[in-house]
């Protein structure tokens, strides 16, 4: 793969010349590593590949899936291989912050300032910035919270609009039970979805200022009391049993897909569950919309978070260092508001390109990307905020708590001394 | 049909007499690549196990014995110690047993002996990364053998995989299924050469059955029971492609061994200094037991 | 126990044939029947698999055999690992029987260190090293290339090759060596016109021996192979299981698809592949 000189990105103007010159000369190949399963999102982004390629001939964009698991695993390995690919998912934080670090990633800041960084929603800018430089293109936004199965819900006679704090979620657990119907499915096999309950726990328990604190060293760090509290409030449900036969060893995949199959009542997912439904469920389609609720994570009493707060991911793309120019040129592209509207209209995802709001046709998604904008403090998920080694520990330990395997408070100090040992 | 030596190969060979020149050919590639990718990663690994690394630029961070103390620490490096143990003990108690009797069973031109032995041997062949997928299949508690016999009684199935109490008897069992065949081979190539007159003299002396069996065979089994077991230790240690399929360590890190852990808490993670510390302590168990073993229970081989 | 057997002095043991059956029919079983259920899987429908998961498929479904087989993904990965192994085979056997000839013709000063050193490979696995032996392949620029994975493969094969070689080329008769030396024939004639066509059932167990042990490898391409074109099948089909983690039945096609070169392959040669690998333990 021929790679034109590597130097700080010029403005739009001579970014376009430039590929111009260099389109006559040769092929140049951008390759971008993603980790969408739904072949329909990816239909979506191979057409605006090819709308690309065709405006800027001798370009190729090339995409390439992981599963996402495979994905996060083979990230530290992949990174380090001087044949990586030009552009990479990610999910900022931390684990960018260490990518940065280590000096893999291309910085976009002239670029962004020239004339591109207008076109997003600030705070999504402000995520993939480190240390005033920008290293990222946000793609969009989401939001975890339970979806639920209206069928089910009303055959247990619970009523998903009364569920506000925790202990109304544990009568609903209980109603569903007594009615024989499996109250929520997990992928405990690949724990991330897990830590859902022990983060957003820790975010309704201890708002903005907790984690804060807890980043900064104050205190007992991740082991103050907000932390420990999560994961004791996280045991009362776990001792519910509320979870499928095996969840331990069901994987997000297989999770959606029975959530999609009607084998549980709700999910505690962010709204990318939606396209993972639909792609693992038995019929490929999952449940419909109308049959489909969503309800906010419920409140616990005498949290000091505020409950406009929210957990979500702000995912987006990254260039490589080394990668050719064009790989920017076609992430700018990717971004223009025009074609980040289809995801919006198709329900694919909630873009963060301004201009393309009123566009989202999906109610869901309508009304989670409300939700984000009205958010003081949106949470970026613990494991990816936190970076590779102690975001995985907190994966752990809040499989280890469903499992029944970890006391809460041995669990934050866990991630405490993650933490500590990390910075 | 003369060999034409190369000018260059003369050059070498002329200078310093044919036996240097054939040591100075031959041994380097040999030597080379085991030093460089061998040797010399093994003594990074102890070098490394001192830092705190993600593996970008070089290592600094000097941490002293922090990576072991942690590890040490670890209650899931606790648990894969402990399941490297149960798989060394269910290697030795159950499989090799196993491997034993089927070998005496088949050991002598029974009919249909030699379908039995290869079928046997089988599962030896095949990947451990297919033979774990495999058994996930068969464990599966919705599609699988196991739920299908307790849907047999209208109960619902565990999940034998999902369950953090059950997990590792799990992959004991495949454990058995993968490597009892290559045992068996061994135990079969053993018993062919002892000598057929000594069974026919014990027999005439009136022993039993089992008398025969633990005062002439095993005995005169020795060197092979001893050389089984070795393998069967060593692999025990080792074990690592069988278990990413089934449980990937999980469910929380119950099914770990020392090399799951060194995949998921060194590699996945990138902590190089901590990883190696794994790798370290892996060194000097293997060694430790390789040369005790050599020296205490083959010394006779 | 029984004294009518036929010839009870041919036996290591005497058991009623009837015990003897029961027991070999029942281990066959078990060994059996997860493979054919695996292969019968992949004929079936997943509403079929979740019901039937062991019976024959009551309706044969072919498109996901040969959905897989048309794809051009499982030639890759067959492709791959056949260049992976084909080059782990040459160089483990080049370099190890050169350097076992060294050790068994050549008597020089720190012979026996050399010999213990390789050695020394006998007793611990690549896992141990497998970090810096990362950071090594990373440096050297040799990620993401079959190189990356056969050099390293090659590295850790050498000590049991080396003594499977020298365990063979010392009992070949000494005399042809006199005789040939006697004769002027070189060192390097010698190898290369005597012992080598003398040593063919080893070559044949030891290529056996290297060729399974890489066929079969996962971990050191996992950690050295990011590109998917590369993947070997063993990195493929656990890919594969992670996108259809829902599709046990195509799943199950793809391992029947991926498992059948090395089992056609085990009945075809079995008596070489059964004295190779476990010649491989009992000389080793």
């Amino acid at each position: 793969m021929p790679h034109l000189t590597r130097r700080a990105l010029p403005a739009a103007a001579f970014l376009a010349a430039m590929l111009a010159g260099a389109a006559g000369a040769q092929t140049t190949t951008v390759r971008v590593l993603h980790v969408e399963q739904n072949p329909t999102i990816v239909a979506y982004w191979n057409d605006i590949a090819r709308a690309y390629e065709s405006a800027n001939p001798g370009t190729k964009v090339e995409l390439q899936y992981l599963e996402n698991e495979a994905y996060k695993k083979k990230l530290t390995t992949l990174l380090q291989s001087s044949d990586k690919p030009d552009i990479i998912y990610s999910w900022g934080g931390g684990v960018l912050r260490e990518q940065v670090k280590a000096g893999v990633i291309e910085d976009l800041t002239p670029a962004m300032d020239a004339d591109w960084r207008g076109r997003f929603i600030p705070a999504a800018v402000q995520a993939y910035t480190i240390d005033g430089k920008v290293y990222g293109v946000p793609m969009h936004t989401s939001q975890v919270g339970f979806f639920y199965n209206r069928e089910l819900f009303a055959k247990a006679g619970v009523d998903a609009d009364g569920i506000k704090t925790w202990d109304d979620l544990l009568t609903a657990v209980k109603k569903l039970q007594a009615a024989g119907i499996t109250p929520i499915t997990a992928g405990g096999a690949d724990k991330w979805p897990l830590h859902f309950y022990w983060t957003h726990l820790a975010v309704r328990l201890g708002g903005k200022p907790a984690f804060d604190a807890a980043i900064a060293g104050k205190g007992k760090g991740f082991a103050d009391e907000t932390f420990v509290q999560a994961g004791a409030v996280f045991q009362q449900l776990v001792d519910l049993k509320p979870f499928q036969a095996g969840f331990l060893g069901t994987t997000y995949p297989q999770s959606s897909g029975q959530f999609g199959d009607g084998k549980a009542a709700m999910v505690l997912q962010g709204n990318f569950v939606l396209n993972s439904m639909r792609v693992n469920a038995a019929d490929k389609k999952g449940l419909p919309d109308d049959k489909l609720g969503w309800f906010a994570f419920p409140t616990v009493p005498g949290g000091k978070g505020d409950p406009s707060d929210t957990l979500g991911g702000l995912n987006g793309w990254l260039v490589t260092k080394g990668a050719p120019k064009a790989a920017a040129g076609y992430l700018r592209f990717f971004s223009e508001a025009a074609n980040q509207r289809i995801a919006a209209e198709r329900g694919f995802y909630i873009p963060v390109v301004n201009g393309t709001q009123d566009a989202i046709a999906n109610p869901f998604l309508r009304q989670i990307a409300q939700n984000v904008a009205r958010s003081k403090y949106h949470q970026i998920f613990y494991d990816q905020a936190l970076g590779p080694a102690v975001g995985a520990t907190v994966n752990d330990v809040s499989t280890d708590i469903a499992a029944g395997r970890m006391k809460p408070a041995e669990a934050a100090e866990a991630v405490q001394q993650a933490w500590v040992l990390a910075n | 049909m003369a060999f034409q030596a190369p000018p260059w190969l003369r050059f070498v060979t002329g200078r310093v007499g044919p036996k240097a020149g054939v040591a100075l050919l031959f041994l380097p590639p040999a030597l080379f690549l085991f030093t460089l990718f061998v040797a010399l990663p093994m003594g990074e690994a102890a070098w490394y196990s001192f830092y705190n690394w993600n593996g970008f630029g070089s290592p600094t961070q000097f941490v002293g014995w922090r990576n072991f103390d942690l590890l040490f620490a670890n209650r899931a490096f606790r648990i894969a110690l402990t399941n490297n143990g149960l798989i060394i003990a269910v290697s030795l108690l159950v499989q090799l047993p196993l491997a034993l009797g089927l070998a005496m069973l088949l050991a002598d031109r029974v009919r249909g002996a030699t379908t039995f032995r290869l079928i046997f041997f089988m599962p030896y062949i095949l990947a451990e990364v297919a033979a774990g997928l495999i058994w996930r299949f068969v464990y599966d508690g919705d599609y699988g053998l196991i739920a299908q016999i307790w849907g047999l009684f209208g109960v619902e199935a565990p999940h034998l995989l999902a369950d953090p109490d059950l997990a590792i008897h799990a992959i004991l069992g495949v454990i058995v299924w993968k490597y009892f065949g290559f045992h068996m081979m061994l135990y079969i190539a053993g018993l062919q050469q002892i000598d057929r007159n000594l069974y026919e003299a014990a027999h005439m002396d009136g022993a039993t059955g089992w008398q025969i069996f633990s005062r002439v065979t095993v005995p005169l089994l020795g060197p092979t029971i001893r050389l089984s077991v070795f393998f069967a230790i060593l692999g025990s240690i080792q074990l690592f492609d069988l278990i990413m399929p089934l449980t990937k360590g999980g469910p929380s890190d119950s099914t770990q061994t020392m090399v799951t852990y060194l995949y998921s808490y060194g590699v996945t993670r990138m902590r190089i200094g901590f990883g190696s510390a794994v790798g370290v302590v892996l060194f000097v168990i293997c060694v430790a037991f390789a040369f005790d073993y050599k020296r205490v229970a083959m010394r006779h081989d | 126990m029984t004294d009518d057997a036929p010839s009870p002095y041919e036996t290591p043991v005497t058991i009623a044939p009837v015990l003897r059956y029961g027991v070999l029919f029942l281990v066959a079983g078990v060994v059996l029947v997860p493979l054919v259920a695996t292969a019968l899987g992949g004929f079936k429908s997943l509403g079929e698999l979740r019901v039937n998961p062991f019976g024959l498929p009551a309706a044969w479904e072919w498109e996901n055999y040969w959905g897989i087989l048309a794809s051009s993904r499982y030639w890759q990965l067959m492709g791959n690992s056949l260049i992976i192994a084909g080059l782990t085979v040459i160089l483990t056997v080049a370099a190890a029987a050169m350097a076992a000839f060294v050790f068994v013709h050549v008597r020089f000063f720190g012979a026996t260190f050399l010999l213990n050193y390789l050695l020394l490979g006998l007793m611990f696995p690549a896992a141990t090293a497998i970090l810096p032996l990362f950071i090594r392949v990373r440096d050297l620029g040799l990620l993401d290339s079959y190189w990356g994975v056969v050099l390293p493969q090659v590295a850790f094969g050498l000590a049991m090759s080396v003594l499977l070689f020298r365990n063979y080329f010392r009992q070949l008769p000494a005399e042809l060596f006199e005789a040939a030396t006697i004769d002027g024939c070189g060192y390097v004639r010698f190898f290369w016109y005597v012992t080598l066509p003398l040593s063919r059932p080893i070559l044949a167990t030891t290529a056996v021996i290297v060729f399974v042990h890489s066929w079969n490898a996962y971990l050191v391409p996992l950690i050295m192979l990011n590109r998917d074109g590369l993947y070997p099948w063993p990195l493929g089909i656990m890919v594969y299981q992670g996108e259809y983690s829902t599709d046990w039945n195509l799943v199950l096609a793809f391992i029947t698809l991926t498992v059948l070169p090395a089992i056609v392959m085990f009945f075809a040669a079995q008596k070489h592949i059964v004295a190779g690998l476990t010649a491989g333990a009992t000389k080793g």
